[in-house]
């Protein structure tokens, strides 16, 4: 039985491998497609000139900003879960929170193979969810655009990240203080005498995180 | 025809309708495989449900956050791009920047409907997609590889890795998040003590307000679930206390 387990799990994973690569790379040549296409039905090409220039200005950092991500979320999310977050993005803001979400709720830990189900499934359900509320909001639009433009309801929506953070510090935070008070007071002093890197939270994430793990580190090492 | 009526026309929302329509196939295809697997390897099918409601209750709010970005994107760039953009692959603080930079380098400045022309359209647009593939193609590249060098564990090892003491595996995922929400605070902390000038407490103060509102009802369902034995409000206590968090933004700002 065990062993039917294992190879079922193996047979899995490799199909979602398989799944993973063979869709991303279709999404990936319909993305880049896709500019070619609209400039054939408007008339005109892109220009690869200015491609060039603007992807050496503002491109290299967000490379950059991708091999962090991949690093960092990859073992976090598991196969299926990071194939299915890198093709539909909003990473920082919903699906790692989503996920990580999902992990706590159903009790699984991080690089079991229920961990990899239950990833798959959170990070599905999301892409699945959020395509619906936009499909939906575009062709509502209309009549709703005034009311979610309103002035009255910016600050609610200028605010959703700084919502969903304090729901999770709060969950994170409460169990783990040792862990969480020296890179909350590291990252606070820094943005304090040094504003200008509020434009680089994503890159700050990187000290903060390795702080965090370090302190975990040695939390661990001294539990055991 | 404008060429904002353009971008706003049928061939648009056909192109990218049907590229959004792929991807939502693909979800489906993993969530009916993830299930599947997940019920042959024993896993309890009522677990399973919970994490597709929570997931979903979860997503509802930062997708109608996103959908904001989308309208605020549709002025100068037309509907069906952003709504492409923000359903795949794309990210609300990302998007934005690129199309102003790759605006700039397409010779129209700004994100200026009125300056908008067919090919800096179609320069935007291939811009915006060149920049932020990197994270496919690493996983195209490298995702095996990767996973099968940090190791995941065989399900024989299932009945004590629910059960057992967590390894630094999971300690270390859960530090990661930490430093995640431990920088954006921070960065809320020093936006409003030193935007405006150092230690001049002149800056922003509803995002802080926010992340406190939200964690203190984040606070009440824990109270709830835990103590009140209310397990179902674990399903929507996030979306929830974003909610209240984000009204907590309009009613101060109404003050």
């Amino acid at each position: 039985m065990k062993e039917n387990r294992i190879e079922y799990f193996e047979k899995y994973n490799n199909r979602t491998h398989f799944l993973g690569r063979v869709f991303t790379v279709l999404v990936l040549l319909l993305l880049l497609g896709a500019p070619f296409l609209i400039g054939a039905v408007l008339g005109a090409m892109p220009d690869l000139g200015a491609v060039g220039r603007g992807f050496l200005s503002v491109g290299l950092i967000w490379t950059i900003s991708s091999v962090v991500e991949f690093l960092i979320y990859t073992p976090m999310l598991g196969a299926g879960g990071s194939y299915l977050a890198f093709i539909t993005g909003n990473l920082i803001n919903m699906k790692i929170p989503c996920a990580v979400n999902a992990r706590d709720m159903a009790g699984v830990k991080t690089g079991t193979p229920e961990n990899e189900i239950v990833s798959t499934l959170s990070i599905a359900t999301s892409s699945l969810v959020t395509i619906l509320v936009l499909a939906l909001g575009v062709l509502l639009l209309q009549p709703i655009r005034g009311f979610l433009q309103s002035p009255v309801l910016q600050p609610a929506f200028a605010n959703v990240v700084p919502a969903l953070f304090g729901a999770m510090a709060y969950k994170y935070f409460r169990g783990n203080m040792k862990i969480a008070v020296a890179p909350l007071l590291l990252m606070s002093l820094l943005f304090i005498l040094v504003p200008s890197l509020t434009g680089s939270t994503s890159m700050m994430i990187i000290p903060s995180g390795a702080l965090a793990i370090g302190i975990s580190y040695l939390i661990y090492r001294r539990q055991k | 025809m404008s060429v904002i009526a353009e971008l706003n026309s049928l061939p648009l929302y056909l192109i990218c309708g049907a590229i959004i329509a792929f991807v939502a196939v693909i979800c489906v295809v993993f969530i009916v495989r993830a299930y599947k697997a997940g019920v042959a390897m024993g896993m309890d099918e009522k677990v399973l449900k919970r994490v597709v409601t929570s997931s979903a209750t979860f997503s509802i709010l930062p997708g109608v956050g996103i959908l904001l970005g989308v309208i605020a994107l549709s002025g100068s760039l037309g509907l069906p791009w952003p709504w492409l953009r923000l359903s795949v692959i794309g990210a609300l603080h990302y998007e934005a920047q690129v199309a102003q930079a790759a605006a700039e380098h397409a010779g129209i400045g700004t994100l200026n409907p009125e300056a908008m022309t067919a090919s800096a359209f179609a320069t935007i647009a291939l811009l915006m997609s060149i920049c932020i593939m990197w994270g496919m193609v690493l996983s195209v590249l490298f995702n095996r590889g990767y996973l099968k060098k940090i190791g995941i564990k065989n399900p024989d090892q299932n009945e004590t890795s629910l059960n057992k003491k967590s390894g630094f595996g999971d300690m270390a995922m859960s530090a990661m998040f930490i430093g995640l929400v431990s920088a954006y605070i921070g960065s809320y902390i020093g936006s409003f003590v030193s935007s405006d000038g150092l230690f001049s407490f002149r800056g922003d103060y509803l995002p802080l307000i926010v992340v406190f509102v939200s964690g203190l009802v984040m606070a009440i369902f824990v109270y709830l679930s835990e103590k009140k034995k209310k397990a179902w409000v674990d399903n929507f206590s996030v979306a929830a206390s974003m909610l209240i968090g984000m009204t907590s933004a309009v009613l101060i700002n109404l003050i």
